[in-house]
């Protein structure tokens, strides 16, 4: 077809379809995603939902991580199983192996100096390592309290009360 | 007050009149009904399946390998003389022949001829185990499993509950750790359980090498400066946590209870290593060294209930030489155990019952395995391993008097805690709770 012939009208209509194309694939509007954020909490268990007898094996090995920060070999766990079924009572033989652990220079404590600079601090924090939760207002208090009214207590005795107590049996 | 509410506010009265008295200050519910026989008793679970034939009816060879030499081996606990050939159960300390120079007799008197002989008892199981929970529960649960508490109650749970005895007048000493030795020391049962358990040692693991490692360096904390504020910590933690509804598995032992069972290992490891433990003059073998710890241990808590399980002669599965060997150090532990309570512990000397039986027999057939004299060995499975006896001595028990024989058995192996708690006053109790086997009865009354 002669340029002569190429009529206005069809110049429009191919311009408006450009228009339309460009138009139609270009303006997508930018939508922002909202965005949600959660502050870092840690969850603990309550105290309620511990009723799992924690096994022998399961006793000896947190307790000696919590005291040594360290692992048990196999072959010293088996030996130190073997030693607690020998003794009927089970609670002394925990009691007579921890104060094992506790004669052993290994032992990872706190210093007592530590622990009187903010006793609040270290009570958290020993219930935290024992417990795997966190001390109630009142447990914080009257553990706070006790630590405070006993010059001659010592971060060694509140670890051996905690790894003796009945709730760290259970998880 | 009208005439209805009068008759119930005087029969409530009347009730508590009665109940009262009954609640003692021990915690537990009524008084024991009966006289003790004797403070003490010893129990022998002796000693891991024994025949007949090399025990009560003393035929040492003639009866198992086709030699015709008969001879009593258990001289301390039995009447009778020992073989005159082919000795090979005793110490090579005389040189010759190996096993060939026999234990010199420890008692003067046979615990034969000081007390009473069942010498044909029927045994409720034929198997360790199940012979293990009837001599301490007084009958065989089917049911029960190895490596499972005896489902029944104990002879321990029953004194403590019904007698009021405390922790450390209930001890087993167990000869070692394994199958289920440690867990017979109480029961599932939820009227009894653990806490009215025994205490219990495996001295083997204790106070052997293991223990020696693992627990004979425990701190020594001041009782009063140390350990108190650790116990009060502990019982506020524990305080907390019961309010959840979760308890230990405690025995029962109070604070001083544990502090004298601590400073008696403590003691106890310092006597294994000055060479002081009170063990029999020949000890070769773990049973001897059992007993030797239960000697320890009665010295030290000169307990109501003492148990001592041995067991060296199981080796009879293999080993028929062995078995000879273990039994003849069976009885020289024995004698040296009674020898030590009447000789070393005055609280306990004249004022206590021994009784030992055996948990099961062995087989009237051998089964292949030859041991180093080429004699066959047995196994526990046929009538013949359902066939023991029961020998007691003491306060209150018969002197040189045999009851039964080879044909006519009387009584079972589970009379033994009805025995018991007839000497140490419960009986009544016991047969009262329904758990004993059918027909189980104290030995006393089978006289």
């Amino acid at each position: 077809m002669p340029i002569s012939d190429f009529k206005p009208r069809s110049l429009s209509l191919v311009l408006l379809i450009s228009i339309l194309q460009f138009g139609l694939s270009s303006c997508k509007k930018e939508i922002e995603p909202d965005q949600y954020e959660l502050n870092q909490v840690v969850l603990y268990p309550s105290i309620s939902a511990k009723n799992k007898l924690k096994s022998q094996e399961q006793f000896v090995s947190i307790l000696y991580t919590n005291l040594f920060q360290q692992a048990l070999s196999g072959n010293k766990l088996v030996e130190i199983i073997d030693c607690l079924e020998s003794i009927g009572d089970k609670e002394l033989g925990r009691e007579v192996l921890i104060s094992n652990f506790m004669n052993d220079p290994a032992v990872q404590l706190p210093s007592d100096s530590t622990m009187r600079a903010n006793p609040e601090a270290f009570v958290a924090e020993t219930y935290e390592r024992f417990f795997v939760r966190e001390p109630s207002q009142a447990e914080l208090t009257w553990f706070s309290n006790f630590i405070n009214a006993h010059p001659q207590l010592s971060a060694e005795m509140i670890y051996f009360s905690f790894a003796l107590s009945n709730e760290y049996l259970y998880y | 007050m009208n005439r209805r509410r009068f008759i119930r506010a005087a029969g409530l009265t009347t009730a508590g009149a009665f109940a009262a008295p009954y609640i003692l200050p021990s915690g537990r519910l009524f008084a024991s009904s009966g006289q003790p026989l004797a403070g003490h008793v010893v129990y022998v679970l002796f000693a891991g399946g024994v025949r007949q034939q090399e025990s009560v009816l003393q035929r040492y060879l003639d009866d198992s390998q086709g030699l015709p030499w008969e001879g009593n081996i258990m001289y301390n606990m039995l009447n009778g003389d020992a073989p005159q050939n082919k000795i090979v159960y005793g110490t090579d300390q005389g040189g010759g022949a190996e096993g060939g120079t026999p234990i010199p007799r420890i008692l003067n008197q046979t615990l034969q001829t000081q007390g009473l002989l069942f010498k044909e008892v029927s045994s409720q199981s034929n198997g360790h185990y199940g012979g293990l929970n009837n001599l301490l529960q007084g009958s065989t649960v089917t049911t029960q499993g190895l490596k499972q508490k005896p489902v029944n109650p104990t002879i321990f749970e029953y004194l403590r509950r019904h007698g009021g005895y405390k922790a450390t007048d209930a001890w087993f000493v167990g000869n070692g750790i394994g199958n289920s030795i440690p867990l017979l020391n109480y029961s599932n049962h939820p009227d009894y359980g653990s806490k009215y358990g025994a205490n219990f040692f495996a001295p083997s693991v204790t106070f052997g090498n293991l223990g020696f490692e693992h627990l004979s360096n425990a701190k020594v904390y001041h009782p009063e400066n140390e350990l108190d504020p650790m116990y009060q910590m502990k019982y506020f933690l524990d305080q907390s946590f019961s309010s959840v509804g979760q308890g230990g598995d405690s025995l029962g032992n109070t604070e001083e209870e544990k502090q004298r069972i601590k400073q008696f290992m403590r003691d106890t490891y310092e006597r294994v290593t000055q060479g002081l433990i009170a063990f029999p003059p020949v000890t070769d073998n773990s049973d001897s060294l059992n007993i030797g710890f239960a000697c320890e241990v009665m010295r030290e808590f000169q307990p109501a209930i003492t148990v001592v399980n041995l067991s060296d002669v199981d080796g009879c599965h293999s080993d028929f030489t062995g078995y000879l060997r273990a039994l003849h150090r069976a009885d020289h532990a024995v004698g040296h155990l009674w020898n030590y309570i009447q000789t070393q512990i005055p609280g306990m000397a004249n004022d206590t019952v021994i009784i030992a039986s055996p948990e099961c027999g062995r087989n009237l057939q051998h089964n292949p395995i030859k041991d180093v004299n080429d004699w066959y060995a047995y196994d526990h499975s046929d009538f013949n391993s359902s066939r023991v006896f029961t020998l007691m001595a003491g306060p209150s028990v018969p002197s040189n008097l045999v009851l039964g024989s080879e044909n006519n058995s009387i009584g079972f192996t589970s009379d033994n805690v009805p025995t018991i708690a007839e000497i140490l006053g419960v009986k009544d109790e016991v047969m009262n709770a329904g758990f004993l086997q059918s027909g189980a009865r104290s030995l006393f009354e089978r006289i």
